[in-house]
């Protein structure tokens, strides 16, 4: 396959030396044992060349984790994970997978069509053996960005690159921030996290720079039986605007993978951080069969007065969600933002939100969230806005709307309030309703198919959400709510 | 859902439920009843008696020290019932655990005006089943004033076909006192109908909760069920908590809730004192012109009037 061929030496050259002799190569030969213990976190820890203090973080993180009981409260339902049958290094198992293109289930070559991701991009989406692992970390689209416009980047004086480059190019940074956001222990996964955490991208923006591009991480599973933990730390200093997009994928298996990752971001005085993610990891097939856990944290702190982080997501993906995005508005006059579209099909099972945590005064948090549910799946909604007496002139607005498409889905709504300060204003609205029968008339009886009627009114339904997303992600996610509800109608 | 009741019978202390237990994270017994009361053994007294323009009143006393009390009441197929419950206040730190059940024949009509009026020392929990037939209509009120821990929880079985739920409250609380709202709703068939609207005011160090559960279940098709919390807050020392839930596994169904917290309309605050109000007058009136909306929504005349005189006695608590 020359074209193939082509891509993946584009891809190595513009990731340059260090991916001629990828870490992925190395971990064939030593590979991580399955299971965890502390041998396997020195070995990770090890590999990655790293200094005492983060192997310490590290075992201690393990400790604390082996003392905490896994959450259950979330409405998802799924078997006990084996976390000793794990592997927690991103080493790919190699088993016989498809040979070439022809060998692809055509149900997912079409999937990527419609995803409009070029054809020869497809055998690394795809996991097709025989194309170089470390390209199948098809991630690396993004990889070249940061390449490419490294130079410029460093011009302005932007930080970016993988957490490990920045553990060593710029260990006073992370060692300051890493985990004030997402303490070690704040939760099982994100403890686990901690522990075991193998890659992710590291962003520092200095004072007074608005960064010059999107920068964007493209995160992709693809070995089996492997957990993907990885880590995000991006830092907006004073009064500096960074905008940062996410986007993941994962191949279709048989089995469920586990993902298990941590955001943690933080914005000083008059900063600003806008966090896109475009999520669309392997769902599982209609039975229910294999697809990705996809549990994470993601936590924004606006320490600084007049800081500002804004979240959106577009979660089409996954079997499982478990996710919730918050701001911790600690800075006077702060803001935070969520915008959320959760699209559930299948068995697919989503329990996500965010959490407002208003503690500065004059905080400021906007919540749009909107949840379609389709075939046998579930969607929950599940929030979280807590005035602190000190909020003075706090402000809340959330709008949670639920959209069911047919008779066996589910939708649910869990927000929580809690009010401390007398002079903060709180609104919440929530609806649910079903794709009305009369706007599917209107707009079939002018020429449209039901399902293009349904693509339209849901995309109506969740335009609000999609006008916040960077103008690529808008094209992807649109065309992403398409996919997801394909075969739902009816 | 009877935590203090299992812990009161069982003389168990570490059976309460605490703020780990989801439904009751915001109203937590635990350490309240020190050392743990006991049930006395005579039944706590309760007077039942229908006045002359039928309205059933049933009074229930407040225990010396704990008291524990399960009672049953049906209203039969196509009758209407005028039913006022007055939880009395009594002396000092008694536990009271009330359990009501209610049952409503087809096309039958309750109108029920709950009045909880305890001690600011007491921990007090009521809980009410009532289980709706086709074609019946459940319209309660719960005016709350607040107790060390109160919550008055109410469930509803709802069938759909023509039922109709409207479980409305408020709750006006000074002190330190708490009160806690919880409704569930369950519409288990298709074509049935539901309101709720919770008014809430918190004042000086006192604690409000509301929750609310809807839950549509597969085939409720046709539901319609709305629910609306919203609260004032009157001083930064004071808590509201809400948890307002949508539970949906139908489709064909419009459910929607509503929950605000906020302090007094400043504006509004403004015009009163410029017409020569007081502050305090002013707030006071804007306060019981939000709480009213609910007392005009009670359906039964005698009950409305009731429900004036125990907002009066709340109000003027406010003002202390």
């Amino acid at each position: 396959m020359a074209a193939d061929q082509d891509t993946v030496e584009t891809v190595a050259a513009l990731a340059g030396e260090k991916y001629a002799h990828g870490f992925v190569t190395d971990i064939e030969q030593e590979f991580a044992e399955r299971g965890l213990n502390t041998d396997v976190i020195r070995f990770i820890s090890a590999k990655k060349d790293e200094p005492q203090w983060l192997l310490d973080w590290r075992l201690e993180a393990y400790e604390r984790w082996l003392a905490l009981d896994e959450p259950d409260w979330a409405r998802v339902n799924y078997p006990k994970i084996d976390y000793q049958d794990l592997y927690y290094y991103a080493a790919p198992k190699q088993k016989d997978g498809p040979k070439s293109l022809d060998d692809v289930d055509p149900e997912l070559l079409a999937t990527y069509a419609k995803l409009g991701i070029p054809l020869k991009e497809q055998e690394f989406l795809a996991g097709v053996q025989g194309s170089p692992r470390y390209a199948v970390d098809a991630v690396f689209d993004s990889v070249s960005v940061v390449t490419t416009f490294k130079a410029e980047l460093a011009k302005a004086g932007v930080i970016f690159c993988p957490l490990s480059e920045a553990v060593r190019e710029h260990p006073e940074l992370v060692r300051k921030y890493l985990g004030s956001v997402v303490p070690v222990s704040d939760n099982y996964f994100a403890c686990l996290n901690s522990a075991v955490f193998s890659e992710g991208s590291f962003v520092y923006v200095p004072p007074g720079v608005r960064c010059p591009m999107e920068l964007s991480t493209y995160f992709r599973i693809n070995a089996l039986n492997t957990g993907q933990f990885e880590r995000t730390l991006i830092i907006a200093d004073a009064g500096s605007y960074v905008s940062y997009l996410e986007g993941c994928t994962a191949p279709m298996r048989d089995e469920n993978q586990l993902h298990a990752a941590v955001v943690e971001l933080v914005a000083l005085d008059d900063a600003e951080i806008k966090y896109s993610t475009v999520q669309n990891w392997y769902p599982g097939d209609a039975e229910g069969k294999g697809g990705i856990y996809n549990f994470v944290t993601k936590r924004a702190d606006c320490r600084g007065a007049r800081s500002k982080v804004s979240w959106t997501q577009v979660e089409t993906g996954s079997a499982i969600t478990w996710k919730y995005p918050s701001c911790v508005l600690r800075g006077d006059g702060s803001s935070g933002e969520f915008y959320s579209i959760a699209i559930t099909n299948g068995r697919q099972q989503a329990d996500t939100g965010t959490k407002m945590i208003h503690l500065g005064a004059n905080t400021r948090s906007r919540i749009i969230a909107k949840g379609i549910s389709a075939g046998h799946s579930s969607s929950t909604y599940r929030g979280l806005v807590s005035v602190h007496p000190k909020a003075t002139g706090a402000r809340n607005f959330t709008q949670c709307d639920s959209l069911l498409i047919g008779k066996t889905c589910a939708a649910h709504t869990v927000p929580y309030v809690e009010a401390r300060n007398a002079n903060a204003q709180l609104e919440h609205e929530a609806t649910t309703t079903r794709l009305s029968e009369e706007q599917l008339f209107y707009v079939m009886q002018r020429g449209l198919s039901q399902e293009e009627a349904v693509q339209l009114l849901v995309n109506g339904f969740v335009r609000e959400v999609l006008q916040e997303l960077p103008m690529e992600f808008a094209v992807e996610a649109q065309k992403l709510v398409a996919v997801s509800l394909e075969g739902s109608v009816g | 859902m009877t935590g203090l009741r299992d812990a009161l019978l069982a003389r168990d202390e570490t059976r309460l439920p605490g703020r780990r237990d989801e439904d009751w994270r915001w109203t937590d017994l635990r350490g309240t009843l020190r050392p743990l009361p006991v049930v006395s053994d005579a039944v706590q007294p309760l007077a039942d008696r229908t006045d002359l323009d039928g309205v059933r009143t049933r009074r229930f006393a407040a225990p010396e020290s704990a008291g524990v009390l399960a009672l049953s009441l049906s209203v039969p197929a196509g009758e209407t019932l005028v039913l006022l419950d007055v939880i009395e206040a009594g002396q000092g730190a008694y536990a009271r655990d009330l359990t009501l059940h209610i049952t409503l024949g087809e096309g039958a009509t309750l109108h029920r005006l709950v009045l909880a009026a305890d001690s600011a020392d007491a921990v007090s929990v009521s809980l009410t089943h009532v289980t709706l037939a086709p074609g019946s209509t459940l319209q309660q009120t719960v005016l709350a004033t607040g107790a060390k821990r109160q919550r008055i929880a109410t469930t509803v079985a709802h069938p759909g076909a023509g039922a109709h739920a409207q479980l409305d409250g408020a709750y006006l609380l000074a002190g330190a006192r708490h009160s806690d709202q919880t409704t569930i709703l369950d519409h288990q068939g298709p074509g049935g109908t539901s309101a709720q609207l919770i008014r809430g005011v918190a004042a000086d160090q006192s604690r409000g909760v509301f929750q609310g559960r809807i839950t549509v279940a597969e085939g409720a098709d046709g539901t319609d069920a709305r629910l609306k919390h919203n609260a004032l807050l009157l001083s930064d020392r004071a808590e509201i908590d809400a948890k307002p839930e949508l539970e949906i596994y139908a489709d064909d169904v419009a459910c929607a809730h509503g929950n605000t917290v906020g302090a007094l309309d400043a504006d509004a605050l403004f015009y009163a004192m410029s017409r020569g109000i007081p502050e305090a007058e002013a707030r006071l009136m804007l306060v019981e012109a939000f709480i009213g909306e609910i007392v005009e929504r009670i359906g039964a005349p005698a009950l409305q009037d009731a429900a004036r005189a125990f907002l009066a006695d709340g109000l003027e608590a406010l003002r202390r």
